[in-house]
C-alpha cells in the first residue's frame, strides 16, 4: 500500500488532537483510511440520545474525491436510505477538494437537525415527513430508541 | 473492384469519373450560411426531402467553432479559452455575449463563471499562496509550485494536476470548476491543459471538451449512427430527417438542442421512424421463415431452366427460351409495362376474418412475405447494381481507350447509375410503408404510385444494363421519369 499523503495524516491528528463536539472519528487499526465514527443525535431533534455509529472511508484520489460515507446503525430520516447511504451535496456534486472529513462530519450532523423531505433518498419516509411530521417524528423517535440507544 | 485498383491502372481521378453513390444525392445541398429564405421555400416545395444541413467531419467542425472563438476573443480581447467558456456557457451565440460584455462585462463574467461572485467568501486558497501552504495537500512549497485560477484561489500545481485528472476521469471536461470550497469558478482550457502532464489525459480532455462544445452548439449533433464519427449541422426550424452522408443513417433534425429524439436507423423515406422500427424487429423475429425466398436462382417459368439473377434489373430475360419474365411474381414481363402495374400490390382476402386461425396465421404471414421479399430484393438490387456500375467504369474505360468517345461523353451514365441507386432506395423503403398501412383508399394511392416508381425503376435499371444498345436522349428522358416518379410519392406520403 502506498505512503499516506501528509493530508490524511494532518486530518488525523488534528481530529484526535480536537475532535468535534458530538462526533468521534477513529482510525482502523488496520487501515488508517477507514473511519469508525459515532455521531450523537443532536439535542430537539428525533434523534437526541441516540449514538449513530457510521463509517467512512477516504478513496484512493482523496482529497480530489470526497469520502465514502454511510450509516451503520438504523435510522429513520428522509436523506438516509435503508442501506444508510447519505444524500448530502457535498458527498456528491459538491465536493472540493478544500472540504475535510471535518467539515465532512459537521455537514452530517446538521443534517439530523434538519432534515430535508424536498431532496429525498428514502421516498416513503420523506412522503410521510411531507404529509404528516409529527407521525414522521415519532418514527424517528421510536427507531432512535430502538436501534440507536442500548449499546 | 475498388476505386484504388482503378486509379492505379488508369490516371483519371475520382473526380474525373464521378463514382457517384447514393449519398451524394441526399447530400447535395451547399451549407448556404446565411440561405436566401425565398429560395429554400422554393426548393423545400418542389423537394420534399429538402433540408438545408451538412455532415461535418470533426476537423470540419473544430474549424468552424475555432472561428467563432478567434472572433469573440478578438473583439473582446480575452484569451480564446476563455472565449469558449463564454461560448460554452451561451450556446454559442457570439452576438448576444458581445452585446452582454456592452452592457456589463463584470456581471457577464459572473454568470460565465470566470469571475467568482463578490464577496469572496472562501479565503482558503488566497491565504494559502502567502503562506506558501497548498490547503489541498497541506504541504509547504515555494511559490513557483504554484497556479493561481481566474477567481485567485491558489493551489500547487500537483494539486492541481491531481484534481483535473479525477475530474476527466469522470467524463468532466468543460465543467471542471475551482477547488476552493464554495468557488465555482471553471479552469478554462488552457488552465488545464498548463497543468495536465500525461498525454493520455490531455487527449481525454480534449475530446469531452469537443463533445461538450458540439452538445452546448445549437446547429450541430453528433450523427447517431454506431461507431460514426459525422457530425450534423442545420438551421431547419422544423424538424427534418436526413441522412448521413458517412454511414447513412436516418436522424432529425433542426436547429434546436434539446430535440431529444434520435433514429439512428439507415435513413428510410417514406417510411416514419416508428413504422421502421417495428418493421425491422419484425424481420429480425421473422427471419427464419423468410430465408427461404431469398435465394438467388429461380426457374424460368416457361422452359424451366434454373437462371441466376446476376442484375439488378427485376425484368429477366431467359437465356435458354429468351421469354421476357418478372423476377418477382415471376409474371409475363409484357403485362408489368402497362398503366397499372400489380406486381408490387398485395391483395388481402376480404373474407380473412371469417376464416380460421391457422388460416389467418398463414394469410398474415403470406402478406408479411409478399413486402418482405420486395423489400430484400430492392435491397440485393442495390448491391447488384452497384457492381453494375463497377462493370460499367471498366467498359467506360475500354471504351476511352479505344478512342470510342471520350470520358465526358460517357457521364450520363454515371448519373443514371446513381439515379437509380437513389430511386430504388427509396422504393425499398416504400415497402415497410405499405406493410403497416391501413387497407383504403390511401393505401391504394400509394400503391399506384409505388407500382408506377417501380415500373419506371425497372425500366431505367434494364436500359442501363443494355446502355451500349440504348439512345442516350432515351435514357435521359427515362431518368427524368423515375425522379418524377419518386418525388411525386415522397411529396405525397412524406411526413416526418
Ligand atoms: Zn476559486
Ligand atoms: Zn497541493
Ligand atoms: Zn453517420
Ligand atoms: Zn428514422
Ligand atoms: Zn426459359
Ligand atoms: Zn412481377
Amino acid at each position: 500500500m502506498a505512503a499516506l499523503p501528509r493530508r490524511i495524516i494532518k486530518e488525523t491528528q488534528r481530529l484526535m488532537q480536537e475532535p468535534v463536539p458530538g462526533i468521534s472519528a477513529v482510525p482502523d487499526d488496520t487501515n488508517a483510511r477507514y473511519f469508525h465514527v459515532i455521531v450523537t443525535g443532536p439535542e430537539d431533534s428525533p434523534f437526541e440520545g441516540g449514538l449513530f455509529k457510521l463509517e467512512l472511508f477516504l478513496p484512493e484520489d482523496y482529497p480530489m474525491s470526497a469520502p465514502k460515507v454511510r450509516f451503520i446503525t438504523k435510522i429513520y430520516h428522509p436523506n438516509i436510505d435503508r442501506l444508510g447511504r447519505i444524500c448530502l451535496d457535498i458527498l456528491k456534486d459538491k465536493w472540493s477538494p478544500a472540504l475535510q472529513i471535518r467539515t465532512v462530519l459537521l455537514s452530517i450532523q446538521a443534517l439530523l437537525s434538519a432534515p430535508n423531505p424536498d431532496d429525498p433518498l428514502a421516498n416513503d419516509v420523506a412522503e410521510l415527513w411531507k404529509v404528516n411530521e409529527s407521525e414522521a417524528i415519532r418514527n424517528a423517535k421510536e427507531w432512535t430508541r430502538r436501534y440507536a440507544m442500548d449499546n | 473492384m475498388t476505386t484504388e485498383e482503378y486509379d492505379t491502372e488508369m490516371d483519371y481521378s475520382d473526380s474525373d469519373c464521378g463514382d457517384p453513390g447514393y449519398e451524394d444525392y441526399y447530400n447535395v445541398h451547399p451549407w448556404d450560411g446565411e440561405g436566401d429564405n425565398d429560395i429554400d421555400n422554393d426548393q423545400s416545395r418542389r423537394d420534399p426531402e429538402y433540408a438545408v444541413y451538412d455532415c461535418l467531419r470533426i476537423e470540419e467542425v473544430e474549424r468552424l467553432l475555432n472561428e467563432d472563438v478567434e472572433s469573440l476573443s478578438n473583439s473582446l480581447h480575452i484569451t480564446p479559452s476563455l472565449a469558449k467558456v463564454l461560448l460554452h456557457a451561451h450556446n454559442w451565440a457570439l452576438q448576444d455575449i458581445i452585446a452582454k460584455y456592452r452592457t456589463n462585462a463584470s456581471s457577464l463574467f459572473i454568470n460565465s463563471k470566470i469571475k467568482p461572485l463578490p464577496p469572496l467568501d472562501s479565503l482558503s486558497g488566497l491565504k494559502s499562496q502567502r503562506s506558501g501552504l497548498c490547503s489541498v495537500c497541506v504541504a509547504i512549497q515555494s511559490a513557483e509550485k504554484f497556479s493561481t485560477l481566474t477567481c485567485g484561489h491558489s493551489f500547487c500545481k500537483d494539486c492541481w494536476c491531481m484534481h483535473f485528472e479525477v475530474q476527466i476521469s469522470q467524463g468532466i471536461s468543460t465543467g471542471i470548476s475551482c477547488m476552493a470550497q464554495d468557488c465555482n469558478v471553471l479552469a478554462p482550457e488552457d488552465f488545464v491543459l498548463s497543468l495536465l502532464t500525461k498525454p493520455n489525459m490531455r487527449e481525454r480532455y480534449q475530446q469531452f471538451a469537443f463533445c461538450d462544445y458540439v452538445k452546448s452548439h445549437p446547429q450541430l449533433r453528433f450523427c447517431p449512427g454506431p461507431n460514426c464519427q459525422m457530425i450534423m449541422r442545420s438551421k431547419e426550424q422544423r424538424a427534418k430527417r436526413v441522412m448521413c452522408s458517412s454511414c447513412k443513417t436516418c436522424d432529425l433534425i433542426r436547429n434546436c438542442n434539446n430535440f431529444s429524439f434520435r433514429c439512428g436507423i439507415d435513413y428510410h423515406a417514406p417510411t416514419d421512424c416508428n413504422t421502421m422500427k417495428k418493421w425491422l424487429t419484425k424481420c429480425a423475429d421473422d427471419s427464419e421463415t423468410a430465408n427461404y425466398i431469398s435465394a438467388h436462382t429461380k426457374d424460368c417459368p416457361k422452359c424451366h431452366i434454373c437462371i441466376e439473377k446476376n442484375g439488378g434489373c427485376n425484368h429477366m430475360q431467359c437465356y435458354n427460351c429468351k421469354y421476357d419474365f418478372c423476377w418477382m411474381c415471376l409474371g409475363d414481363w409484357k403485362a408489368h409495362g402497362s398503366e397499372y402495374y400489380v406486381c408490387s400490390r398485395y391483395k388481402e382476402n376480404p373474407n380473412i376474418a371469417h376464416e380460421s386461425v391457422l388460416a389467418q396465421a398463414r394469410e398474415a404471414l403470406k402478406k408479411y412475405l409478399h413486402y418482405y421479399e420486395r423489400w430484400e430484393n430492392h435491397s440485393k438490387s442495390l448491391k447488384l447494381e452497384e457492381q453494375t456500375l463497377e462493370a460499367i467504369k471498366m467498359q467506360i474505360n475500354k471504351k476511352v481507350m479505344n478512342y470510342s468517345g471520350t470520358w465526358i461523353d460517357w457521364q450520363h451514365l454515371f448519373a443514371a447509375a446513381s439515379l437509380l441507386t437513389r430511386c430504388r432506395y427509396t422504393l425499398q423503403y416504400t415497402y415497410p410503408y405499405a406493410y403497416y398501412m391501413e387497407p383504403g383508399p390511401r393505401k391504394e394511392l400509394f400503391e399506384y404510385q409505388q407500382a408506377q416508381l417501380e415500373a419506371e425503376i425497372e425500366d431505367l435499371s434494364w436500359k442501363i444494363e443494355h446502355a451500349e444498345t440504348t439512345n442516350r436522349g432515351d435514357l435521359e428522358n427515362q431518368m427524368d421519369i423515375a425522379e418524377k416518379r419518386r418525388v411525386t410519392l415522397l411529396k405525397d406520403f412524406l411526413e416526418v
